[in-house]
């Protein structure tokens, strides 16, 4: 309990501290900032791996007017988003040390990165859906300082408008969700998320399960992003720093999924039902447009964004199959995600410094000729996109379609049908426009402008992250394993 | 039979009297000493502590439970009963009239315009209306308090005499007296009705079985929504609200926003309480009103350039989430609709706050542009956390948690009772709220060396010369700030002041 506790404190106090502390910018101070940072970020991560192994659970009373408690525990689901975040959190520390953005006080940057760190921790803990909401509020802010004062200064317009958008959609997408999550609450009796998947939906009506099913699909959409909410997103990642596009796509986004699997599926399995064919749909079409975006898309950043579009697409068609091996592929395919997304922003943050922009249509130096490491990289993370069978993109994406082909009974199998062969139409594009980024920036022979390859830092996360592709690509029941009994448990009842 | 002598207690009644006295202490002491300011203040304040020390034995009691006191012999009626939720609003009332005086604190350097006797019992004398009203259950002290409450905030707005101060005070002066035209009207609809001259569930429930006298009834209670929409700047009766908020001096715009919205909330709830059996008929007007003000509030205060007026926009936005949960039946209402302006006061209080006291260093043209905000964190790091702490209260974000929890607690019986168009109105200004909010704290966050090297003319700004924030307007920040992240780390603090 205590481990749990620390786990989140940590995170919290530090970040808490280094914005309260001090707005120096001078050079002496970053370094102290950075190795406070670090420290921290490590120390939640040690943290956190023992409270995944240990599994102790809190429960205190917090709010009795309103029946909210400070309720907290570990399962399979929620473990594998935890080790990602902990070890992201290490990764955008170590990185930043030596790549730190412009734009103001360092110490108020790491600080913002500690509290993005605590909100998504908080969130894959909370069992309490209150303080679920809660702490899915918590990232907003510091990710809105993140990408408004330390993104992208060409064009401030442009970065004010990205870190608005950001702020807006996401509170409109958490305040549905708080509708949907009293509503669920109310009708359901209990605010235990334990509780509420245990009871499968029992006594709430049909009616009353979609409407609320509906509230929280469209509020968790947007974190999703689920296309057509999903506009927020380009700008976003194209403007926020590194750390700030690397904790967006590899742990917020998250957040969105494990929200619909914990408050959707688990609990209210007759309206996720109705509305599945839609979800599924919806999912369809943001794998194409993500990927035909990407085919055109000149600005590599905003490319990644798309992609990732497309990619939770796949999460979203394998959530909504309602098979055990469905929600299995989703959870996987989330964390894969999270892995490769992470990789690629890292590189692409990393040749947009060197670059100085991320255009595509400009000439430059091919990367396998003068930095090997990042194209080397930049190939395994690519790869890793297109679904190459051996990398962490393939079992995600292939379960997903392999789910969605044999669905659970009660959805309509022609349109699933349907939507699989759409959805492997998508992997083709996927296939196009990865190969289309390899062909502009890393093949060829020319070999100026030169630039600098990834040591030191950067390129310890970079390995660490291509080391995580081949592993869980090679051995996926790593991951599988964990996740198997939890998901086995919610899709019991359905399956029935 | 019973003498014919009401019984009082006047322990139960301190936190009505505590002020008045004040009031009537400071006026005294001018007449005797008339060149005194500080000790007016110390007066006003002292009164205002023993009124919140005599509110604390009212606060939390479970519901049913009540202290009343001017009891009528044999009827048992009483004419003044204080509950959970009244006790609290009182407190609420005199904390924010105490941080209005903090804000108000007279200037040793400024020259005495001998008129702070007069402010400072007009600031208690509208206090001990708020309290009042919040506990009085007949019509005649019911009405008698509420304008008691709102008549002297006028004086208080005129005083300045600057020109726009005295088009607020017109502004303010033809509300009130429309308001209290819509409010002697429902009251004497309202005894037509129950041929009673209390506001309590009993007078109510004999008009059930009646079904002639019921549209009356109902007709009273929409005017009392109407009268009441004025002083709670719900749309569409909310046309006063940002003339009156420029021109009253700062202080004074503080106490508008708090003590009188605590003064209004708490008539309405003496009225909503005592209909609460009747199931609702006049409910769908207030999700109307509640729905017209968050939205009319939230776009108006998007285009405000000067951040009184926005304040004064964010006034009516909030006073429609005020109301929302009292478009409900539940039994939650009440409670939700206290606890959500409890929480708006605190974190409006120190926006105030934190405005005066930039009005003090940086000039009040300069304090009152949200343009010139811009940089405020590099050049007041601990007024810039201040306010952005209350920004984010009002907008409902972490780590303003007391406003995000306000606003579970402000769904809460709307979800309940599935509402859902209601609901998806709230969510959206929620949305419009947070765009608002964000925008002030923008500027306030932007670095200056990107945004503020230039002044208007391109010319490098010089920075104004920084003068010293008052004392007493510290201690106000210190005060709002502590309490709004106390109430943070622990909103049960502010729920649980309000019963269950």
């Amino acid at each position: 309990m205590i481990l749990l506790l620390a786990a989140l404190a940590v995170p919290a106090v530090t970040g808490t501290a280094l914005i309260l502390a001090g707005r120096d910018s001078m050079t002496a101070r970053q370094g102290n900032a950075n190795l406070v940072s670090l420290v921290a970020s490590v120390t939640t991560a040690v943290l956190v791996v023992a409270t995944v192994i240990t599994r102790p659970e809190v429960d205190q009373s917090w709010l009795p007017s309103l029946g909210v408690r400070w309720q907290f525990a570990v399962d399979g689901i929620s473990a594998p988003l935890l080790l990602l975040t902990a070890a992201l959190g290490i990764a955008v520390v170590v990185h930043a040390r030596s790549h730190a953005p412009h734009g103001g006080s360092l110490t108020t940057f790491y600080g913002c990165l500690l509290l993005v760190e605590f909100g998504a921790l908080a969130t894959f803990l909370s069992r309490d859906a209150v303080i679920f909401f809660l702490s899915f509020e918590v990232v907003l802010i510091p990710m809105w300082v993140l990408i408004s004062r330390y993104g992208d200064s060409h064009d401030l317009a442009a970065r004010s408008d990205a870190s608005g958008r950001f702020v807006l959609y996401t509170v409109l997408g958490s305040t549905l969700m708080l509708v949907g999550i009293l509503a669920l609450v109310q009708s359901a009796g209990t605010a235990n998320l334990a509780d509420l998947a245990k009871a499968h939906g029992a006594g709430i009506e049909r009616p009353t399960q979609i409407v609320i099913a509906a509230l929280l699909l469209v509020g968790l959409g947007i974190k999703i992003p689920l296309w057509p909410l999903h506009t927020w997103l380009p700008p976003a990642h194209t403007i926020a720093p590194t750390a700030g596009s690397v904790l967006l796509a590899a742990v917020l986004l998250k957040m969105g999924t494990y929200g619909v699997v914990r408050l959707v599926i688990a609990p209210l399995p007759i309206g996720f039902g109705a509305l599945a064919p839609l979800f599924a749909a919806a999912g369809v079409v943001g794998i194409l447009w993500g990927g035909l975006a990407c085919l055109v898309e000149n600005d590599l950043k905003r490319l990644i964004a798309y992609s990732s579009v497309a990619h939770m697409g796949f999460v979203v068609l394998g959530l909504s199959s309602g098979t055990t091996v469905g929600l299995q592929a989703a959870l996987f395919a989330n964390v894969a995600h999270g892995v490769v997304s992470a990789l690629l922003f890292f590189l692409v943050g990393g040749l947009k410094e060197r670059w100085g922009s991320a255009d595509l249509a400009t000439a430059r130096a091919a990367l396998r000729e003068v930095s090997p490491r990042l194209g080397f990289a930049l190939v395994v993370g690519f790869a890793a996109s297109l679904g190459l069978p051996g990398l962490v993109g393939f079992w995600g994406e292939f379960l997903a379609m392999y789910s969605a082909w044999n669905p659970a009974p009660d959805r309509p199998l022609g349109l699933m049908r349907v939507l699989t062969v759409l959805a492997v139409t998508g992997t083709a594009v996927a296939a196009g426009y990865s190969l289309r980024v390899l062909r502009l920036i890393w093949s060829g022979d020319r070999t100026s402008p030169a630039h600098e390859d990834a040591h030191g830092g950067e390129w310890s996360v970079l390995a660490a992250l291509v080391a995580a592709v081949l592993v869980l690509g090679v051995a996926p029941g790593l991951l599988l394993n964990t996740t198997a009994k939890d998901v086995a448990a919610i899709t019991i009842e359905v399956s029935r | 039979m019973s003498q014919a002598v009401v019984s009082v207690n006047a322990a139960v009644l301190l936190p009505v009297l505590a002020p008045a006295i004040g009031a009537a202490v400071v006026l005294v002491v001018d007449v005797a000493a008339p060149h005194l300011r500080r000790t007016h203040y110390m007066v006003a304040l002292a009164s205002l502590a023993i009124g919140a020390l005599a509110t604390i034995a009212g606060l939390g009691m479970v519901a049913g439970q009540v202290r009343q006191t001017l009891c009528l012999p044999g009827s048992g009626q009483c004419m003044y009963a204080a509950d959970g939720v009244a006790s609290a609003l009182q407190l609420g009332a005199l904390l924010a009239a105490a941080v209005t005086l903090l804000l108000s604190w007279p200037d040793d350097k400024k020259q005495s315009s001998g008129s702070t006797a007069v402010i400072v019992s007009l600031v208690l004398a509208a206090t001990a209306g708020a309290t009042a009203v919040a506990g009085a259950r007949d019509l005649g002290s019911w009405l008698v308090a509420l304008e008691l409450a709102t008549l002297p905030t006028i004086a208080l707005v005129a005083l300045r005499g600057a020109r726009s101060a005295i088009s607020g005070a017109v502004a303010l002066l033809t509300t009130a007296l429309v308001s209290f035209g819509l409010l002697a009207l429902a009251a004497a609809l309202w005894f037509t009705a129950t041929g009673s001259g209390f506001l309590t569930p009993a007078a109510a429930l004999t008009v059930i079985g009646d079904p002639s006298r019921r549209p009356i009834l109902v007709l009273a209670v929409a005017l009392v929504v109407a009268g009441i929409g004025f002083k709670l700047s719900l749309v569409p009766f909310h046309a006063w609200t940002p003339e009156a908020y420029d021109g009253a001096p700062l202080p004074i715009a503080a106490f508008l926003a708090g003590v009188s919205k605590i003064a209004a909330l708490a008539a309405l709830l003496v009225v909503i309480r005592a209909i609460a059996p009747l199931g609702a008929p006049v409910l769908i007007s207030i999700a109307i009103v509640a729905a017209a003000s968050m939205t009319l509030g939230n776009i108006m205060a998007l285009r405000q350039d000067g951040v009184v007026r926005l304040l004064a926009w964010s006034t009516v936005a909030q006073a429609g989430w005020v109301v929302l949960p009292l478009a409900t039946l539940s039994s939650a209402a009440v409670y939700a609709s206290g606890a959500y302006l409890l929480a708006y006061v605190l974190a409006t209080l120190l926006a105030f706050a934190v405005v005066a006291a930039l009005v003090q260093t940086r000039g009040s043209v300069r304090a009152r542009d949200l343009a010139s905000y811009r940089g405020l964190v590099d050049d007041h790091p601990v007024l810039a956390a201040a306010l952005g702490l209350a920004l984010l209260s009002l907008a409902g974000l972490p780590p303003g948690v007391l406003g995000l929890v306000a606003k579970v607690t402000a769904l809460r019986p709307v979800v309940g009772s599935e509402l859902w168009l209601l609901a998806v109105v709230a969510a959206v200004n929620a949305v419009l709220g947070v765009a608002v909010y964000l925008r002030w704290l923008r500027a306030a966050l932007a670095s200056p060396d990107v945004l503020s090297q230039a002044g208007p003319d391109g010319v490098p700004a010089v920075r104004a010369q920084v003068l010293r924030v008052h004392p007493a307007t510290l201690v106000a920040v210190g005060f709002a700030a502590v309490a709004l992240v106390v109430t943070s780390v622990n909103p049960q603090l502010i729920l649980g002041l309000l019963g269950s």
